[in-house]
């Protein structure tokens, strides 16, 4: 589910409207837990994941309809570092990351910024095989009815992580994997929707891992396309070091 | 997030009219298929589903038989200004294909042409009259003499005066009329680089002065964004007196040579008593660009400069403080041809009591929009958000109005003086 936060974090804002279907009676559907471990299942299993202790992920990033693409690369280690730099054309380096302590965001455009709160606790849910630790991560999990996504029947979930709004994902009920995500990104730019589809899973490793990823955003979609994802690869020192300018945010 | 730039070219493409042959049943269905592809963006993506209290349908079935009728390209290019003109909003309009194409021309490996350029001067209409206001060094027209101060008369052998009463007749009493009656001159003396311009100018002794002036190419670097032509960037950062800190670009655009401008002048500047932004001229860019610059002039967190409006959201304008901002007298320089983030910026600053604005009324074009190229070949520009200022004013169609106004004057630029850059100075040392 993770992956599904890479699009999140390019986006500043977000105007996404969404249906919700009828919810079945409780009864005719699977609990949430079981669901979401049967992600896991159905992506590899808990041993394929615990192979993976570091990640480091290329891709595109495309919002067609203003003609802007450009590159991703994205770091990842155990237990929740990370760094990514997105590089726009004309919009200069946006890079997000965490030491494991200081979760920060800073590009030449808006300057730099420390996440803290609701931010924070959102940035976590990217954290590496967070997959396997969705007990530690939601306080609360439930199966609220069955969508329908590229003519698929899914089954929603509304999980809340601890300190944060809910979250909508719905996971294929044939192939157990998740294709929609809606979630309400906490920001320094006010609240902001975001719905996500992910799709062209393919095995990395042992691992399913979803290939695009589609997000709507403040009536933009955005496409990100991962070309390739590598594990346990030697990831450049200081990676995941903050930056000059965010270490000096910290110090004040 | 874009982009809030969009009221200089829309300015600079929409002065262009061109004659057309009546059209064939294709042309006609290609207007038709433009004309309801006009009308449904609209429709959708307005930031107010009330679309300003227009009554969207009646626009629709009172147009659409027009534009089936439309004989020409001219007419029905005139029935969908007339759709986007019942909205009374700037930043809707459309573009005739033909100079949208001639801006946006690429040669064969997709780069912009570079055979278009300038005489390398700026200039701004004070009380009607087209002044120089800058001659860039080395450029053809200092070569020729030409100074700040000296009024532009004809170009090309059409007198000035007529063509800027024309604009301004068509723009009424619109807060853009600055801005587009001097995009409109601009445009004029732009042209090939082999060519050379002629221009009468008004010289410092009130004399006539006919001169052949050759064109160089734009200043600045060329930057690419998204779909919008290929624009040419520069940025100067210094100091400009030995206690203050200057820095000067004419789009928000290229973040990461704007941050390392500010970087290195901020390194120089530890000791300044006060700090100017000189936005004069500036048409804007990407609206996000005024967070960042914010960020150096404050050290307090949670402050916004405004918020941006969608359909369906909303985005604050977070201001980032940088880990070691300049708190000291911050002065705007602002004039009739800064908008849009320039004015995001300086009425955001100013509604914050962080700067003081100094020059002449914004151009009042703050909205974020959008260019498509519509079936028939025109561009569609339209706008998808509004934006209301920190302390609560939409700066659309309003702009920001400078704590002291000063105007520039003919005497003064002959002079060699910059008045408006004058008042700032001279309260920075008040201070």
């Amino acid at each position: 589910m993770n992956r599904f936060v890479i699009a999140r974090n390019i986006a500043i804002s977000a105007a996404v409207v969404f249906s919700f279907s009828v919810a079945r009676a409780a009864d005719d559907l699977p609990k949430a837990d079981t669901v979401l471990d049967k992600y896991v299942e159905v992506t590899g299993g808990k041993a394929a994941y615990e192979k993976h202790h570091s990640e480091t992920s290329k891709g595109t990033l495309e919002i067609a309809s203003q003609g802007i693409k450009g590159s991703i690369t994205s770091y990842r280690a155990e237990p929740n570092k990370s760094y990514s730099e997105t590089e726009l054309g004309g919009f200069g380096k946006i890079r997000e990351g965490s030491d494991g302590t200081t979760f920060w965001a800073l590009s030449a455009m808006t300057g730099p910024h420390i996440k803290d709160g609701a931010e924070k606790v959102q940035a976590q849910l990217s954290a590496m095989n967070s997959e396997l630790h969705w007990r530690d991560l939601f306080k609360d999990v439930k199966t609220t009815g069955v969508d329908t996504v590229n003519g698929k029947e899914c089954y929603k979930l509304q999980v809340t992580p601890a300190d944060s709004s809910p979250m909508e994902q719905c996971y294929d009920k044939i192939s157990g994997l998740m294709v929609k995500q809606s979630m309400t990104v906490e920001s320094p730019y006010g609240p902001q929707s975001i719905t996500t589809f992910a799709g062209d899973y393919r095995k990395e490793d042992g691992v399913l891992v979803p290939h695009q990823i589609k997000s709507s955003v403040a009536g933009q979609d955005i496409v990100v396309t991962i070309d390739s994802v590598t594990y346990n690869a030697d990831i450049p020192p200081g990676t995941f070091a903050l930056p000059d300018e965010i270490k000096a945010l910290v110090k004040k | 997030m874009r982009l809030s730039f969009g009221a200089t070219i829309a300015a600079a493409l929409c002065i262009v009219c061109f004659a057309q042959p009546t059209l064939t049943p294709a042309q006609r269905q290609l207007n038709i298929d433009s004309f309801e592809q006009v009308w449904t963006t609209v429709r959708d993506r307005h930031w107010d589903p009330k679309l300003n209290g227009v009554d969207w349908q009646a626009v629709h079935d009172e147009l659409r038989p027009k534009i089936e009728r439309a004989a020409s390209m001219e007419e029905a290019r005139a029935i969908l200004s007339d759709m986007l003109s019942r909205l009374k909003q700037t930043h809707f309009g459309i573009v005739p294909g033909e100079a949208y194409n001639e801006l946006d021309q690429k040669d064969d490996t997709g780069k912009t042409s570079h055979s278009e350029g300038d005489p390398g001067i700026d200039l701004r209409l004070v009380d009607g009259h087209a002044l120089v206001t800058f001659v860039m060094p080395g450029s053809p027209a200092a070569a020729k003499g030409v100074k700040p101060g000296w009024e532009i008369l004809r170009v090309d052998g059409k007198e000035v005066a007529p063509g800027m009463a024309k604009v301004h007749a068509a723009l009424g009493s619109s807060m853009m009329a600055e801005l587009m009656e001097t995009r409109s001159l601009m445009q004029r003396l732009e042209g090939p680089i082999d060519k050379t311009v002629e221009v009468e100018f008004l010289d410092g002794n009130d004399r006539h002065a006919d001169l052949k002036i050759g064109r160089t190419g734009p200043r600045g670097i060329e930057t690419v964004v998204g779909t919008l032509p290929p624009l040419h960037f520069w940025v100067e950062a210094n100091k400009i007196r030995p206690d203050i800190g200057y820095v000067h670009f004419n789009m928000f655009f290229e973040p990461d040579a704007i941050q390392s401008a500010m970087q290195k002048v901020m390194a120089e500047c530890h000791d300044c008593k006060g700090f100017i932004i000189d936005l004069r001229g500036n048409p804007g860019g990407l609206g996000a660009m005024a967070m960042g610059l914010a960020g150096w002039f404050t050290d307090r967190s949670g402050l916004r400069l405004g918020t941006m409006y969608m359909r369906t959201t909303s985005i604050k304008f977070a201001v980032f403080p940088r880990a070691d901002p300049f708190r000291g007298p911050l002065a705007i320089l602002v004039d009739g041809c800064s908008a849009s983030t320039s004015e995001i910026f300086a009425g955001g600053m100013q509604d914050l009591k962080r700067a003081r604005v100094f020059g002449t009324h914004t151009a009042g074009a703050a909205l974020p929009s959008m260019f498509t190229k519509l079936p028939n070949g025109d561009g569609f520009q339209y706008a998808v958000a509004n934006y209301i200022s920190e302390g609560g004013k939409p700066l659309e169609g309003i702009g920001v109005t400078p704590d002291q106004e000063v105007k520039l004057t003919r005497h003064q630029l002959l002079e060699g003086q910059d008045p408006i850059l004058d008042a700032a100075v001279s309260w920075i040392h008040g201070q």
